[in-house]
């Protein structure tokens, strides 16, 4: 309700977030979009040709799109810790849904992963022949990352606002996560977790951006259904993660003009 | 509880601020310091009642430190409270800080429109009052400006044009209007006036007993976070300026007199033509300066003056006249019939040149201010009649 009245502030914001960011730069919001193709083109290079340590096929399209996901995930987050410090005088100066300050952030992020994912989808249909009913998943999954993002960027916000080390620490252990979410490589590919059950259900299930690559994967790489599992799981770390950070946010938002 | 649109409520309202360690928290302090030093609490509001009913303008004035920003950050829900109530009925706009909430490589167009949006406006809201919020704030081109480089003055234009036109029920001004040039804050209090004639509840803290004077019939004052005072403006300035006198504080800046001085100020009273002890006053009413010297042995005749400034420091109008007390203290009265001044902030400093004395300096400082003038502007009160006659050609 009080969004819906405050909803040309949150335009406002992305608006004011997206300018701001890379503005008195020659290719100004386009910078968005060069990280994860470099990197992409890094790593395709690296596992793909130079280690050929992996056997998968179009074996770029399965990095990227494992990359878009992460990259916007792992932005989201670290965008939104310090969202609220960076917007100190108006938090301590004005009244109004603080909320809006870290969605804005976790909305611009989604702008580049859009226009990303809007590049590659197509490039995936023709190369992969993956025009499949399934496709239409891909809307709800998109929806379900970023309402996921939020609950966590809500979290992380109102987290750093009171304690300064928790985007430090998030910075650290981003990426250590980084290595472990299967982005350039598959889980059951893994020959190092060959008879450990345990290790790769951890991997698989203990990582919750997992599911999310793998759903998106599955629609978009091998042109199918997601499996039940993984897409209750994506359901429902969406809903946990929305629900706990919109929960954190509103027991701890109210001394953020203190704290900040 | 539903309030009307520009009612406010504040019950029981109580609030501590931990000084020190309010700022740039980590976990590691988290885990060394676990139990709060009360020693670095400090109690903003202990207690305070106060209600405001729709069309009301009310002043809060009080020593720094004493809750005044405090209250107006805890009715604007900025911050919470730790005990009892707070609550504004409608629309709350604040002007709580200059340039809150301005981002500074965004032009003042800009800023605008993300303000009114901060604020809970639609697009459509803002953009019809757009022209309007430019034209009052007279920036002309500089609106597309981004706003680093404004200065504070035009900052306040802004950051008011913007608070004024949001059709608040209830407006939080906190000092800022103090800063910008006279003839601004001439047409912010008018705009003011129009919105408390609208209905909405003005509360206004200010450390200038001028601006409240001017626009709010009703004064609280603050101290160590609780109401010592609420009741009529005249009333409640008397009360703060007489527990500033009694502590020296700010408004009555005095310097005891040095050893060597045989004559010297020991009050200074203003007063209207019945007699009664005023600060403020309106243009074109007598007032009457009274000086209550003190004398120690060996006095001698002495020239005593005084000058009436403005705020800014520039002097309007200065006056001496040379006495022999003869030994004993006096009282040495001014009279002025008619007080042609505009309204404004104005301080009265008196000084007393005994023979051989080089550089008087100053004695006394008191504050005096004048009602709001909207007729007029400048400084000296020269209202008169216009005619106009028309020449038939010949």
């Amino acid at each position: 309700m009080v969004m819906l009245r405050y909803r040309y502030l949150f335009e406002q914001m992305v608006r004011r977030e997206l300018r701001s960011k890379y503005k008195g730069t020659v290719l100004g919001v386009l910078w968005y979009l060069v990280n994860p193709l470099v990197l992409m083109a890094v790593y395709a290079v690296m596992f793909g040709v130079l280690l050929d340590a992996v056997q998968i096929d179009d074996y770029p399209l399965f990095l990227f799109l494992g990359l878009i996901v992460w990259t916007f995930f792992s932005q989201s987050l670290l965008a939104s810790a310090t969202s609220l410090v960076e917007q100190t005088s108006l938090v301590s100066k004005v009244r109004f849904p603080r909320e809006t300050v870290p969605a804005a952030v976790v909305s611009v992020q989604l702008v580049p992963f859009l226009v990303l994912l809007a590049i590659v989808a197509p490039v995936a249909v023709v190369i992969r022949g993956t025009l499949d009913p399934a496709l239409l998943l891909l809307a709800p999954i998109v929806a379900c990352l970023y309402a996921f993002a939020l609950g966590l960027g809500l979290m992380a916000s109102v987290a750093h606002a009171y304690f300064r080390d928790v985007q430090p620490v998030l910075g650290a252990a981003l990426l250590p996560w980084f290595f472990l979410t299967p982005i350039f490589f598959r889980v059951e590919d893994l020959p190092g977790l060959a008879g450990h059950d345990t290790a790769e259900a951890l991997l698989r299930w203990g990582n919750p951006v997992a599911p999310f690559i793998e759903a998106v994967r599955a629609v978009l790489y091998s042109g199918e259904a997601p499996r039940g599992a993984t897409l209750l799981y994506v359901g429902a770390a969406t809903v946990l993660a929305l629900g706990a950070g919109r929960a954190a946010f509103r027991r701890f938002e109210g001394e953020l003009a203190v704290v900040l | 509880m539903t309030l009307a649109p520009g009612e406010i409520v504040l019950a029981d309202a109580w609030r501590a601020f931990n000084v020190r360690g309010d700022r740039g928290r980590t976990l590691k302090e988290l885990f060394t310091r676990r139990t709060a030093d009360p020693l670095d609490s400090v109690q903003a509001l202990a207690g305070v009642d106060l209600r405001v009913a729709p069309g009301e303008t009310v002043g809060i004035v009080g020593r720094n430190g004493a809750g005044k920003t405090s209250t107006l950050r805890v009715l604007a829900g900025i911050v919470p409270l730790d005990r009892g109530s707070a609550e504004c009925g409608g629309r709350v706009a604040t002007l709580i800080e200059l340039g809150a909430g301005f981002g500074r490589e965004f032009t003042g167009r800009e800023n605008i429109l993300l303000n009114g949006a901060l604020n809970g406006m639609g697009r459509r809201d803002i953009e019809e009052r757009l022209p309007d919020i430019i034209a009052f704030s007279e920036l002309g081109h500089f609106v597309d400006v981004p706003v680093k480089a404004y200065s504070s003055g035009m900052m306040v234009r802004l950051g008011f044009s913007i608070a004024a036109h949001l059709d608040a029920d209830v407006l939080l001004i906190d000092e800022v209007l103090a800063v910008g040039d006279e003839a601004f804050q001439r047409k912010c209090l008018r705009r003011i006036s129009e919105r408390i004639a609208a209905g909405a509840t003005v509360v206004l803290v200010s450390h200038a007993a001028g601006a409240i004077e001017r626009t709010c019939q009703r004064t609280i004052v603050l101290d160590g976070g609780q109401v010592v005072f609420d009741g009529p403006t005249a009333e409640a300035l008397l009360h703060y300026h007489s527990m500033l006198g009694t502590e020296a504080g700010e408004g009555a800046t005095e310097r005891r007199p040095a050893p060597h001085r045989k004559v010297f100020v020991e009050e200074v009273s203003l007063f209207d033509g019945e007699g009664r002890r005023r600060q403020v006053f309106a243009a074109g009413e007598p007032l009457h300066l009274v000086l209550g010297l003190g004398v120690r042995p060996g006095a001698q005749p002495c020239r005593v003056a005084f000058e009436l400034r403005q705020a800014s420091g520039q002097p309007v109008f200065g006056a001496g006249e040379t006495i022999d007390l003869g030994g004993r203290p006096g009282r040495l009265t001014f009279e002025i019939p008619r007080l042609a001044l505009l309204g404004g902030d104005y301080d009265l400093v008196v000084a007393v040149q005994e023979p051989g004395d080089p550089d008087p300096g100053i004695d006394r400082l008191v504050g005096l201010s004048v009602a709001e003038t909207p007729d007029a502007e400048g400084v000296a009160d020269l209202r008169g009649t216009w005619r106009l006659d028309t020449v038939v050609p010949t």
